[in-house]
């Protein structure tokens, strides 16, 4: 795989959350019937960066919760290996409550799919918003994102890369072409 | 990790991080059982048989929770009742199973090399071995382990006693390889007409005092004595036989201070366990019983991956 | 009837091999001749030219199991024969724990009948020791020999009553037929499966320990000593058991034995590498490797008298099975040769050739009835039973090509080196897999 373009660095990433954070607050109004949910794996350090910037603007509680949705994707006949199952922890009950699913990438929505899926078998929330970071187009699904840090037309040939400290050692967002 | 497995016959050709990577997965599998909806689509559409020619509830019950919440499709198939009554063969049976098109047979047998046998004759179908005559039983070898690791953060060096009847028990060679390959001190008593000619093989000590074997162990696990082996004068009675290896609150003092009490279960109280000691703080009997059905959980998806 | 004529060939006339190339002539079914020089050559006349292959006195097995009369499904008289005849052997010993049992002179009769007829192997019965096999009357020993019995054998089991193997040893004594014991304990060995020690140990299957085979071979040469009487131990597979035997020897005691093709090259670790495959089921059981080695050495040692198949057919639904619940027995009959040839060579020909040759020929014919001696044995105006053994032939194994109706063998797809390439039985081309025909 090789590297084309860095679309985001840690600056431009950081300032993205920030407006996210903002306009998931906006809508919300505040956070108290609402909380974040990241999808496992990225998504959930997203998640967590939005509740840390959202305390720092509104001084809230701001409840975080981890989803994983490996056991409820579509793909899993056609992998050859099974993929990692990652734990789900949300603290609290989600039914009645706002649940904004936060995300790295908004590709084909298969992933947002097993997401809705899998939160649904937690309990009835009252609202589920999505937050991505990145939409990079080329939806298989009617499924359209509520909060999109930036919007990337890309070919499907390439793979956007979200990179977070916690996980890679550096914020950043960068465009990779597949390998032949 | 590329996951190698598409079948499970016995432990001995499992590496020790291809077990921690399937309790690390049975760990977030058991956390599907605390939900209000315990079910996961990831097994859509698979037709999982379990074919059981020996009766066994709790094996039986415990592949079946962990294939349904796992959501796929299960045909319990036993032998009471069945073609197998009619004298039809094991191979012809998983042949019909597979034509029908099982994606997996989970299979119990009281024949020694069943589920090998049935691995060699099935051309698709992977094949989950859920104890062949007094050969193997890696499942529950790997649900003593997943639940020992619950405790433990590493079972490396630790010691563990197995008391009780070794040489007709599936249970004690599955868990000696297992323990063994964690980097366990395997340790083993009881009577001699109990005991394998050979140890070697697992890297196990036997002790003939059970007092020996248990005294600093970290784990006690208590083995299953069938009255038929008294009756084959293996020992000349059960009450004698609780006496010299039971496993009362005098033995366990021996052991390590919060040492685990497991037993695969079902537990004759007073033949090879008190009731104060598999009742007690340091039981994890139930424990165990849990753990099965997410360690057959993470077996079931690690192993059922697509394209075969 | 034609005439034949074998050139160039190596012989081992039963007792040695012979200096040389010879030429072997053949008429009226006995050897004719045996020159340096060829002889002047008539016509009407086969000429075989063996250059490189040794001429054997026909192999003889005494120990295979024909399952006629009774279960002609696992194998019959005529398939056995045919298959012994294209394994390398020209006389077999049936086993008679048929169905009913070889215990009367009828049976007897019908067992050399049939096999007279199969256009294979000569077919010698063996009677069994005790009425229907049971172990407890004895049968008609001397009418049994009368028709032509070859030896007195409970095989399948030890002759269960040690009483009535006293009394047979004695009865039987002024016969000339040898009782064949099957060595076994079978309280000791009751519900054994595999091996007793690791093999047991790993699989969970019961043990059949070599204390069984040590205990009633101990039994019998007390028996034999005290009554005088002949007793040949077939199969034995243990270190124990041969040492037994190599102390009774000895003693000057009137014991012999044989040891089998697949105790001499397969053993225990097989059953589990295999994954438990029903083919490795066999009793006695396949051993360990140092018994192995140990019967290997009784044959460089001399204690071996013969080596003998223990051919075993079954039908596949009788052996394709899961171990615990398949039927014990290995089929050989068309491999056992080849593979004790290439397991003999892999060892680096632990005994020399000759040795090895008479376990198949002059050993096994010396056991028989004295009418028989001369089947193991090259010379002029012996009946011509011959084997033609290529040493450098490499083979491998395809069990669907046999003419025994057993479908399932160890040896299966191995490559083996050293085969029997012809037999002749009384003159007659039995069996010919080279073309060395001028």
């Amino acid at each position: 795989m090789k590297e084309k373009a860095k679309i985001m660095s840690d600056d431009e990433m950081e300032r993205v959350l920030k407006r996210l954070a903002l306009e998931i607050l906006e809508k919300n109004k505040g956070m108290s019937n609402s909380l974040l949910v990241g999808i496992q794996r990225r998504g959930n350090y997203l998640a967590n960066r939005l509740k840390q910037y959202m305390r720092e603007m509104e001084q809230e509680k701001v409840i975080t919760g981890v989803l994983d949705i490996t056991l409820y994707r579509d793909d899993l006949s056609l992998l050859h290996d099974q993929p990692v199952v990652h734990s789900t922890g949300i603290p609290v009950d989600i039914t009645g409550k706002n649940v904004i699913l936060v995300d790295d990438v908004l590709y084909t929505g298969r992933t947002v799919r097993a997401a809705l899926d899998a939160l649904m078998d937690l309990g009835r929330p009252s609202s589920v918003q999505l937050c991505v970071l990145i939409d990079r187009g080329h939806r298989e699904l009617p499924i359209h994102p509520d909060f999109v840090g930036k919007k990337i037309p890309t070919s499907k040939n390439e793979i956007v890369e979200v990179r977070v400290v916690e996980l890679d050692g550096v914020d950043e967002v960068v465009i990779c072409e597949r390998g032949e | 990790m590329e996951w190698k497995h598409k079948n499970l016959i016995d432990l001995d050709c499992w590496e020790k991080e291809e077990i921690l990577h399937l309790i690390d997965q049975a760990g977030n599998m058991e956390d599907l059982l605390n939900r209000p909806i315990k079910k996961v689509p990831a097994l859509r559409g698979k037709l999982i048989v379990n074919l059981f020619f020996e009766p066994s509830t709790r094996t039986r019950v415990s592949f079946e929770l962990a294939e349904k919440m796992l959501s796929a499709d299960v045909v319990n198939w036993s032998a009471s009742g069945s073609s197998t009554a009619k004298g039809e063969t094991l191979r012809d049976t998983a042949w019909t199973l597979e034509s029908m098109g099982a994606d997996a047979i989970v299979v119990r047998h009281g024949a020694v090399g069943a589920a090998s046998y049935l691995q060699r004759k099935l051309k698709h179908a992977a094949v989950f071995n859920a104890g062949d005559g007094a050969h193997a039983h890696p499942t529950q070898a790997l649900l003593d382990i997943y639940t020992a690791s619950k405790h433990y953060s590493s079972l490396e060096g630790l010691r563990i006693a197995i008391v009780g009847d070794i040489v007709h028990s599936r249970v004690a060679r599955s868990n000696m390889i297992g323990f063994r390959t964690m980097g366990c001190d395997v340790v083993v008593s009881g009577p001699k007409t109990l005991m394998p000619p050979e140890l070697d093989y697992y890297g196990v000590r036997y002790f003939k005092d059970p007092r020996e074997a248990v005294k600093g162990a970290n784990i006690v696990y208590l083995l299953r004595i069938q009255r038929e082996r008294q009756e084959q004068g293996l020992f000349p009675s059960l009450d004698e036989y609780f006496k010299l290896f039971g496993a009362d609150e005098e033995l366990i003092s021996l052991a390590e201070k919060d040492a685990l009490i497991m037993h695969p279960g079902p537990i004759n109280r007073r033949v090879e366990i008190d009731s104060l000691v598999a009742d007690g703080p340091q039981s994890v009997i139930l424990e165990q019983v849990r753990s099965g059905v997410a360690v057959r959980m993470a077996l079931l998806y690690l192993c059922l991956g697509g394209a075969r | 009837m034609e005439s034949i004529l074998l050139t160039n060939c190596k012989v081992y006339d039963g007792k040695e091999l012979l200096d040389g190339e010879k030429h072997i002539l053949i008429e009226d079914g006995k050897i004719a001749k045996i020159a340096a020089e060829k002889p002047s050559v008539s016509e009407n006349l086969k000429i075989y030219n063996l250059k490189g292959l040794i001429v054997c006195p026909g192999f003889i097995d005494i120990h295979a199991h024909l399952r006629d009369p009774g279960q002609e499904w696992r194998e019959d008289i005529l398939s056995g024969a045919r298959a012994a005849a294209r394994g390398g052997y020209t006389t077999i010993v049936a086993m008679p724990n048929t169905d009913p049992p070889v215990d009367n002179p009828f049976l007897v009769r019908y067992v050399i009948e049939k096999g007279r007829s199969s256009g294979g192997a000569r077919v010698l019965p063996a009677g069994t020791v005790s009425k229907n096999r049971e172990g407890c009357v004895m049968a008609e020993m001397g009418k049994m020999v009368e028709e032509g019995a070859v030896f007195f054998t409970d095989d399948g089991s030890p002759v269960k009553n040690s009483s009535l193997l006293q009394k047979a040893l004695l009865y039987s004594s002024h016969l000339d037929v040898r009782i064949m014991e099957h060595p076994e304990d079978n309280e000791l060995s009751k519900g054994g499966q595999v091996n007793y020690g690791w093999c047991s140990s790993i699989s969970g299957l019961k043990g059949n320990p070599p204390s069984s085979e040590v205990v009633d071979i101990k039994k019998c040469v007390a028996l034999a000593k005290e009554t005088g009487g002949a007793i040949h131990f077939t199969h034995v597979s243990t270190k124990e058991g041969i040492e037994e035997i190599k102390r009774a020897k000895s003693e000057g005691l009137p014991i012999t034995c044989d040891v089998t093709p697949h105790h001499l090259t397969l053993d225990e670790t097989m059953v589990v590498k295999s994954g438990f495959d029903a083919t490795y089921k066999v009793n006695p059981p396949l051993r360990n490797k140092e018994d192995v080695e140990a019967l290997w050495q009784a044959i460089a040692d001399g204690v071996v008298d013969a080596i003998a198949t223990d051919h075993a057919p079954y039908h596949m639904d009788e052996k394709d099975l899961p171990f615990q619940e398949a039927a014990f027995g290995i089929a050989s009959l068309e491999c056992a040769i080849a593979a004790v040839l290439n397991e003999w060579s892999s060892r680096g020909k632990i005994c020399p050739l000759e040795r090895l040759l008479s376990l198949w020929t002059s050993n096994p014919a010396g056991l028989l009835p004295r009418q028989w001696s001369d089947l193991g044995v090259i010379k002029e105006g012996a009946p011509a039973d011959l084997t033609v053994l290529d040493l450098d032939k490499n083979k491998q194994v395809k069990v669907e090509e046999w003419a025994s109706k057993a479908r399932l063998t160890p040896w299966e797809d191995a490559s083996l080196k050293g085969w029997p390439v012809m037999t002749f039985l009384e003159g007659k081309v039995l069996f010919c897999d080279t073309d060395r025909r001028c």
